[in-house]
């Protein structure tokens, strides 16, 4: 699968491309410094540093444990739910630092959607499913959210699936669909980034096929940033892999250099499945 | 050519292995027996009631209203009192318990002192005797006004439903995963959304089921009516006097030395029971199509 090479060569390469901006893009969405997270006395994230480029996905790799998801409810504040769990450092997207505390965590929440790796459809329909989350953020007419709602299902590949039982409670959707309908319900408040974590773990592998194929067309309008554990997934959808050990940022890079050419020997290890 | 394998001493007899195997049937035995003795303990109890009460169950003891003896008189009032006050109990108990296990489940966490203290208050009000209760509305709603009233008897019943409404309102809620919670979160929603549209909504079968539980907890208590609506020989729909109850009722006529009284009481009696039995029913399938 992923082509052996030498520790020694990466050596080499580690002088001079270790910057964080290894992957060309005209805008970066989101820009992390000196980002340390804590969970009340546990230190869980130290000193991250990493751009995401729009339209771009970037997967996260690393062990259980290693603060990928960590990093990744960082960027909607997730962690405010919870009192001790605090961060410091500084996250910019669209020119604000998004850990500030005068933030308005709703107005992020619309900008940076989130899938979770378990779906969680709503206890309603499949059309309320996708109208809730739109009904917090806008006013739509009947006919304007008729087209959304066919709109997001429409993109995610649901549309001809569901289109007869748009009122049908969506818990009757199979785990696969229902994942989609979740990726459809984050996309349809119109996000600019999208937060997917270990999204496809807990399906079957068509249905994981599909997620990922739908990855490659969102990502024309989205910035996604996909936790996951699956090196093949991380190789097959991600622009720049980045990969977290004991909750620090050992290596980013493009795909194909972390999978065919990693500079640092842990990467090496953990994507040869050395350890993790 | 025999490849079996190696014959041992493992199959002979154990005696320990015959011993446990006989303890474990003493104890399947011992299970069993309890549990017939506690059917047949209710079968009785509802056979008593059914062979007593039928026999006093008339149409007239549901239209007519309570009367002197020998007078053909029925129920009518005191059933007529008992949905009364349950009802306005309900009316008052629901929002309190609803309020008070949503706060508990979604604001309280373990680490909050205020809401371990309200989670312990409520605990202990479960477990109040209901006659306490009553007192305490007689101290507070009757004495003071010089007069018995039903709404004080609604006021003592629900003081005894809002603690299990609160109860299951709180261990509902908690059933609801975080996930959801989250995700409602991660939309953009704000934390009364969340528990409104999408907690509570999930949970809606089982803090349903609560209430009626509550409903059918309240529905026979006797012990806080007594110092509070006190009860009635006549019709009354006036929430500031007295009111007559099934249960009260069945009090007084059950040790009444008039034989249509007592026949009375037995078919007061096999009412709250069937309506209690009615409510535990509407529970269940509640729940199943939850």
């Amino acid at each position: 699968m992923t082509p052996q090479t030498s520790p020694g060569m990466t050596q080499d390469f580690m002088m001079t491309e270790t910057d964080p901006q290894t992957v060309k893009s005209p805008e970066v969405a989101l820009a992390v410094r000196n980002l340390n997270f804590y969970y009340g006395e546990n230190h869980a994230l130290h000193d991250i540093s990493v751009n995401f480029p729009a339209r771009r996905v970037t997967a996260m790799i690393g062990p259980s444990g290693c603060g990928k998801s960590t990093l990744l409810r960082i960027f909607n504040r997730m962690y405010d739910l919870y009192p001790g769990q605090r961060a410091t450092g500084e996250v910019m997207f669209d020119g604000r630092n998004i850990l500030d505390h005068d933030l308005d965590l709703n107005i992020l929440r619309a900008r940076v959607g989130m899938v979770f790796q378990k779906p969680t459809p709503f206890p309603m329909s499949i059309y309320d499913n996708i109208a809730f989350g739109v009904r917090l953020h806008e006013k739509l007419n009947k006919a304007d959210m008729d087209a959304r709602v066919q709109d997001v299902l429409t993109r995610v590949a649901l549309w001809n699936e569901v289109r007869d039982r748009l009122n049908a409670p969506a818990a009757g959707l199979s785990g696969g669909q229902q994942q989609r309908l979740c990726i459809a319900r984050s996309i349809a408040t119109r996000p600019e980034v999208l937060l997917l974590d270990e999204p496809t773990s807990a399906l079957d592998p068509i249905s994981t096929a599909r997620i990922e194929e739908l990855l490659d067309e969102l990502k024309e309008e989205f910035t996604i940033a996909i936790v996951t554990h699956n090196m093949q997934q991380a190789a097959r959808c991600a622009d720049q892999v980045a990969f977290f050990y004991m909750g620090r940022l050992i290596e980013v890079d493009s795909a194909d250099r972390m999978f065919t050419n990693p500079k640092q020997q842990q990467t090496q290890d953990y994507i040869t499945g050395r350890f993790g | 050519m025999s490849d079996t394998a190696v014959s041992s001493t493992g199959w002979k007899p154990n005696p320990r292995a015959a011993r446990r195997r006989s303890a474990d049937h003493l104890a399947t035995a011992f299970g069993m027996v309890m549990a017939g003795i506690l059917v047949l303990v209710l079968a009785s109890i509802l056979w008593t009631l059914l062979s007593r009460g039928l026999a006093g169950l008339s149409a007239a003891t549901i239209m007519k209203p309570m009367g002197p003896p020998g007078s053909s008189s029925g129920l009518a009032n005191a059933i007529m009192g008992s949905l009364i006050q349950t009802f306005i109990a309900l009316l008052m108990a629901t929002p309190l318990g609803l309020g008070c296990g949503i706060y508990l489940s979604e604001y309280g966490s373990d680490t909050n002192k205020f809401a371990s203290c309200v989670r312990f208050v409520s605990d202990v009000l479960m477990s109040v005797p209901s006659i306490l209760v009553g007192l305490f509305v007689y101290q507070v709603m009757v004495a003071p006004f010089g007069h018995f009233s039903a709404l004080a008897g609604s006021v003592a019943l629900a003081i005894l439903a809002v603690p299990i409404i609160v109860r299951t309102t709180e261990d509902m809620l908690r059933l609801v995963p975080t996930a959801m919670r989250e995700a409602g979160a991660a939309l953009g929603a704000t934390r009364w959304r969340v528990t409104l549209s999408l907690c509570l909504r999930s949970a809606k079968t089982g803090v349903l089921t609560g209430i009626l539980l509550a409903l059918a907890r309240v529905s026979g208590e006797t012990a806080p009516l007594l110092f509070t609506s006190l009860g009635n020989q006549n019709w009354s729909f006036s929430l500031n006097r007295p009111m007559a109850s099934l249960p009260v009722t069945i009090y007084q006529y059950a040790g009444a030395s008039y034989e249509d009284w007592v026949q009375l009481a037995w078919a007061g009696a096999l009412l709250v029971t069937m309506g209690v039995l009615a409510i535990n029913i509407a529970v269940r399938v509640s729940a199943r199509r939850g």
